[in-house]
């Protein structure tokens, strides 16, 4: 049986790993139009079968589209009216806030490095305390003046392009198996059964790694608001979550959410040191939970690559692309992965090929049948 | 005010859709979904649908025009049977993973209607009911296939 391409040699994983590169370095050039989109496909994912069910009642697919589109944009703006009050209020304070928790952060490194000092002699020598403790300060000083304040100005200019997110979700809605359609039409029948299994391929990873991701951080969302609340930390919900959305960037991610609450508790329980190692040990548990439970059991094997070209691609994505290229990396490459497979799938099938010079001749006997002299 | 949410009209593309066997006991609005889900695809005559062999990655209707299911480059010798206009081919593949048992080619300009098996599988998730209607009509169709094969091999002289 002449098999439908699934595996992957390392021309096509190294065209793979090519072509989703200049992706994300396209995808930094304009990152405004990158994050509403990317939203935009979360809530396709999410809506669609709403749009279905509707469809199934008896609405007409535009209508179906509108209504639904239409209700998540209105309850958006229902949560904002309370919410946006409430978030300047919390703003004013969010300066002295944020230095109470960097500074909570600054004294926990003092004592562990002092602790640590009275524990091993070389690094009194070394004077490794005062070392670190200017290292930390510098870092802290230009981490606020110049990295947060640039990330907070680039997150400013880019945020009302959120907006567009139902908009580019009502269009998907409304017209996305319409592009497929247009798309299949454009395709030569010798390569139509290729075609479809390629764009139910890329249909499933997408599908696949955004629920699953969205799933994942219900999941970790609820455990770490647990974990947190039974240890005591203040605030464990919100915590737990913007924890949780760290984790959409692999590897570092869940680093970057361990940090923010080590620092809330350091800075809540300053004479408390127990209370930071116990949040350290849940991370490390609800990631271990991850790792062998939770995420086969949500984004799996959502991404069909190899474990070494994966990877690679996360680090490079890292590389080109920075936090957006970590998040975009994987979902990226198993799209591409599906489309090269594909393409590989037809370049290397000669009895393919040959269908399809046999159908443009028929098309070409065809057209000129009145035209011999 | 809500006039586009009322019951629209039957539009001539579901009366044609209706019309196949696979989808007759299909209400309207279950054809809406169905027809969401279908690919036209234009054959000349002569032109090969599928490959024996091949694997399968999607069920055909016959619009227009006939179908020849042969054995592979065999068409005059190797004929199995000619589908006509309305006749589902192809079915196995919407069914399971399996190598086209022929190779199915245009015996005359033809418009075929495609369904394919992830959306086929992705309809018992989202519509349970059409998928178990069309899944029954094929069961039908493949059933009276074979009853059909049986005749013709009992009446073929020894």
């Amino acid at each position: 049986m002449k098999k439908t391409p699934s595996g992957f040699g390392p021309l096509t994983w190294l065209t793979t790993i090519v072509i989703t590169t200049l992706l994300l370095v396209a995808a930094t050039k304009a990152l405004w139009l990158v994050v509403p989109f990317l939203l935009a496909i979360i809530l396709y994912y999410l809506l669609y079968p709403i749009v279905l069910r509707l469809i199934l009642g008896g609405v007409a697919r535009e209508a179906a589209a509108a209504l639904v589109a239409g209700g998540v944009t209105v309850l958006a703006v229902a949560i904002m009216i309370p919410l946006v009050p409430w978030l300047i209020a919390q703003s004013v304070s969010g300066e002295e806030t944020l230095f109470r928790y960097l500074e909570g952060g600054r004294v926990l490194i003092d004592r562990t490095l002092l602790a640590l000092e009275s524990q091993f002699a070389f690094l009194k020598r070394l004077d490794f305390h005062a070392e670190m403790s200017r290292k930390a300060t510098e870092f802290g000083n230009v981490f606020v003046q110049k990295q947060l304040a640039d990330a907070l100005n680039g997150a400013a200019t880019w945020l009302p392009s959120l907006l567009l997110a139902p908009f580019f979700a009502f269009f998907f809605l409304r017209d996305g198996r319409q592009f497929v359609t247009l798309l299949l039409n454009e395709v030569p029948n010798a390569f139509f059964e290729r075609t479809i299994y390629m764009v139910d391929r890329v249909n499933a990873t997408a599908r696949n790694y955004f629920q699953g991701l969205l799933k994942l951080t219900v999941i970790d969302s609820l455990l770490l608001a647990f974990g947190l609340w039974l240890i005591g930390i203040p605030g464990a919900l919100l915590l737990g979550v913007i924890a949780a959305i760290f984790e959409w960037v692999p590897v570092v991610g869940m680093i970057l959410g361990c940090v923010l609450v080590v620092l809330v508790a350091a800075a809540d329980f300053p004479n408390d040191p127990w209370v930071v190692y116990a949040v350290v040990a849940l991370f490390v548990a609800v990631r271990m939970l991850d790792n062998f439970l939770f995420i086969p059991l949500t984004i799996g094997r959502s991404i069909q690559m190899h474990p070494l070209p994966t990877v690679l691609m996360v680090f490079i994505g890292g590389a080109v692309a920075g936090v957006a290229g970590l998040i975009l990396a994987l979902p990226l490459a198993g799209v591409v992965s599906a489309v090269v497979g594909t393409a590989a799938g037809i370049v290397y099938d000669p009895r393919l090929r040959a269908r399809n010079r046999f159908a443009k001749a028929l098309q070409l006997r065809r057209a000129t049948a009145d035209l011999s002299p | 005010m809500f006039a586009f949410l009322k019951r629209q009209p039957e539009r001539p593309r579901i009366a044609q859709i209706r019309r196949l066997t696979l989808f007759a006991t299909l209400g309207q609005r279950e054809l809406r979904v169905v027809d969401g889900l279908l690919h036209d695809r234009h054959y000349l005559r002569d032109e090969i649908v599928f490959d024996q062999g091949e694997e399968g990655q999607a069920l055909y209707v016959v619009l227009s025009g006939s179908v020849l299911i042969c054995r592979q480059g065999e068409p005059v010798a190797g004929r199995i049977a000619v589908i006509a206009a309305g006749t589902p081919f192809g079915e196995l593949a919407l069914l399971e993973n399996v190598p086209r048992a022929a190779q199915a080619r245009a015996a005359e300009d033809c418009v075929l209607a495609a369904l394919s098996r992830a959306d086929f599988t992705r309809l018992f998730e989202t519509h349970g009911a059409i998928a178990s209607k069309i899944a029954l009509q094929l069961a039908r169709d493949l059933g009276q296939k074979l009853v059909a094969r049986h005749v013709a091999m009992e009446s073929r002289p020894l």
